[in-house]
């Protein structure tokens, strides 16, 4: 098609600047699917190796570095682009359109750059389109959810950016490669991947704005960001040990958050944060099959979470509520969409047969042969945790549960495309895995469907599925109810400006008690000299003629003296 | 049975119309027997095969299963407590978070299925 190849990402930047110039409408929204495939076939049939270099201020930048691990993360990028768009085939709003297209490309851009600098603009670039998608919504709220959100992105870029500046002044090389943490340059790289990863206590702007982007802006924006950040991680930092805690971790704490969160947006939006901490883990261990089950986990994850971003934004655009407290019984009337959602359901929680079972397990596998006990047991634990939040909450309280009376129309024909395309890819790569372990970076030795994977797995599930039953008909499982959770946000939400406001409060009280203090001084020497020189005053006593007298010789007296020295 | 038929049950989609059993009297006993009935089936699976794990632990009879139901129960009983400590009232964070506002209406195509 293109006999010297242009980068990824160029397509989707000239289809953004065509985009505003076609008539509003049909032709836009086909753009927006034509363009992500095109993308995908250019990908598919690129060799591997780097094109695209260019001189930019005396570095040379490599474009477009296609090599098995940036090549799936490019092709499911395109292919989330492409879902995401069928979803949103309704959206007429040319902003969230053109927002769409920057973001997908800015993260395809980043996953083939070979460079630092380039992966900064792009970085960057990811941050800026994809903030348009919550801002879409229009309302104060998601302004001001829009504006954290930003910061912190940008500031992830920031940090990136120092860190590569560092990075050039000690090696001398911009090339992203593998990275040793060690010094100053590769800890901030290593913070800002990991901000943009959601790592513990760098998560919450994830669980903040997702839930405050449009119905299919949330869909978008579940694909991109994280993922890149998995790619950029596996990318420089494969390997390295502290990453198998921190994913550790990352699969624990958001399961408790998840379970009593009542929007079913961030429910997912802490499932997501689950999820990428099996990757992270994956990272962490970085033997070869490890590098595959973060690659594969990422590439199903990435559909299997954005079906049911899907299922969900599309209960909240046919009712207008994504709250749990609010929603049940909607089978009734939209059984395709609840259908969808548990397939959805099915493939995050791993069951055999969907898309989680044939990667995640590649993970485990990999924690149990290395030997980490402890980190394998509580990834076991995460996964029954995925099961209470992903697998049974989402479904059970939007479709089924107690009716809530609601009636809604089946979702639109194209969201049902969508959700059903995506739907179909879950169970095909859970049903023939082979041909997705044939993009992974490395070869793949692998047989997901033992005994041993199939019995283990099933009896996980399907005993705490019982233990859910068992809390459900004891009255123990606890309610969904109209309310939010703190999380750690509140630091920057609550706590700081509590603190300075009280710090601005006590500073100005200080300030004002000290005004007042010279103020009293300052006024009773006015009072002083109003007493003594005021017309009630004693100077005025005397003749005021006298008075001027007496000051015009002074004031000679002065200037003789000056003229004098002078 | 009378709500059922205020609902207009056969108005619904086919698969609504299927699915309408879920909600029968019974049916939930029936699911959460055959539920235990497939754990149980699971179980006895476990003595038919040649286990071999990472871990001597996973060699247990029905180590998944149990693993499952405690640490899943465990699971939700913490995020209860959890619960009482972080919860707070929806418009906690004011009028700059989405949480307490409605999903402005126009992007929204709030179609209802019947008008029953």
């Amino acid at each position: 098609m293109l006999t010297d190849p242009w980068p990824t990402a160029f397509l989707f930047f000239a289809a953004a600047a065509v985009l505003p110039l076609l008539p509003k409408g049909l032709l836009r929204a086909l753009l927006l699917l034509v363009v992500p495939l095109a993308a995908a076939w250019q990908i598919w049939t690129l060799d591997l190796g780097t094109f695209a270099q260019v001189e930019f201020i005396g570095f040379q930048l490599d474009l477009m570095r296609v090599d098995k691990l940036s090549r799936v993360f490019g092709l499911i990028f395109c292919l989330a682009a492409f879902l995401g768009n069928l979803y949103a085939w309704h959206v007429r709003d040319p902003v969230q359109q053109v927002a769409a297209l920057l973001y997908a490309g800015s993260a395809i851009g980043a996953v083939f750059a070979g460079d630092l600098i380039t992966l900064f603009f792009y970085w960057e670039g990811t941050a800026i389109a994809s903030v348009f998608l919550i801002w879409a919504r229009g309302t104060k709220a998601a302004y001001h959810t829009g504006m954290r959100y930003l910061i912190i992105q940008i500031g992830s870029g920031v940090i990136l950016l120092a860190g590569v500046v560092l990075l050039y002044r000690e090696t001398g090389s911009i090339a992203f490669e593998r990275m040793t943490l060690g010094s100053v340059a590769t800890w901030l790289i290593f913070i800002s991947f990991g901000i943009k990863c959601a790592f513990p206590l760098l998560h919450n702007w994830l669980q903040d704005s997702y839930p405050a982007a449009t119905v299919t802006g949330t869909v978008i924006l579940s694909a991109f960001t994280t993922k890149l950040a998995v790619y950029a991680l596996a990318r420089g930092f494969a390997g390295t040990e502290i990453l198998i805690y921190i994913g550790t971790i990352m699969t624990l704490f958001p399961i408790f958050f998840a379970e009593i969160e009542n929007d079913l947006r961030r429910v997912l939006a802490y499932s997501l944060n689950n999820q990428l901490g099996f990757m992270v883990v994956g990272i962490g261990i970085g033997t070869e099959m490890a590098l595959n089950g973060t690659a594969s986990h990422a590439f199903a994850h990435i559909l299997y979470k954005a079906l049911l971003f899907m299922s969900v934004g599309a209960v909240l655009y046919r009712t207008g509520t994504s709250k749990a407290s609010e929603l049940g019984g909607l089978y009734r009337t939209m059984p395709l969409t609840a259908m969808f959602c548990l397939v959805g359901a099915a493939s995050i929680s791993a069951f055999p047969l969907f898309s989680g079972f044939v990667t995640k397990s590649l993970i485990l596998d990999e924690a149990g042969a290395g030997h980490h006990p402890y980190v394998w047991a509580a990834l076991v634990f995460a996964s029954a945790g995925v099961l209470s939040h992903s697998g049974i909450k989402i479904p059970y309280f939007t479709f089924f549960a107690h009716d809530s009376g609601k009636r809604p129309a089946e979702a639109p024909t194209h969201m049902l495309w969508a959700m059903g395309i995506t739907a179909f890819l879950c169970i095909a790569i859970g049903v023939y895995p082979d041909p997705l372990y044939a993009l992974l970076p490395y070869p793949v030795e692998f047989h997901p469907y033992t005994m041993g994977h199939v019995v283990g797995q099933l009896q996980l599930l399907c005993f705490a599925l019982l233990a859910f039953g068992v809390l459900m008909r004891t009255g123990i499982h606890p309610p969904e109810i109209r309310a939010i959770n703190l999380d750690t946000d509140w630091t920057y939400r609550r706590f700081m400006p509590a603190v300075v406001t009280r710090v601005a409060d006590a500073v100005s009280q200080f300030w004002s008690a000290k005004m007042r203090f010279w103020l009293r001084r300052v006024e009773a020497v006015v009072g002083r000299l109003f007493q003594v020189y005021g017309p009630e005053g004693r100077v005025a006593q005397s003749s005021p003629t006298g008075a001027m007298v007496l000051w015009i010789a002074v004031f000679l007296g002065v200037t003789l003296i000056v003229s004098f020295l002078s | 049975m009378g709500e059922h038929k205020r609902k207009k049950p056969e108005h619904l989609p086919a698969l609504g119309r299927l699915l309408l059993w879920v909600d029968r009297p019974g049916s939930a006993n029936k699911i959460f027997w055959a539920l235990a009935v497939v754990c149980a089936l699971l179980f006895v699976l476990d003595f038919t095969y040649d286990k071999h794990g990472h871990f001597h632990i996973e060699e247990l009879p029905g180590f998944y299963g149990v693993y499952g139901f405690v640490m899943f129960t465990a699971l939700i009983l913490a995020a209860k407590t959890l619960r009482i400590f972080i919860k707070r009232p929806e418009d906690y964070y004011g009028d700059r978070a989405v949480d307490s506002e409605e999903y402005p209406a126009d992007q929204l195509d709030k179609e209802r299925y019947h008008a029953d």
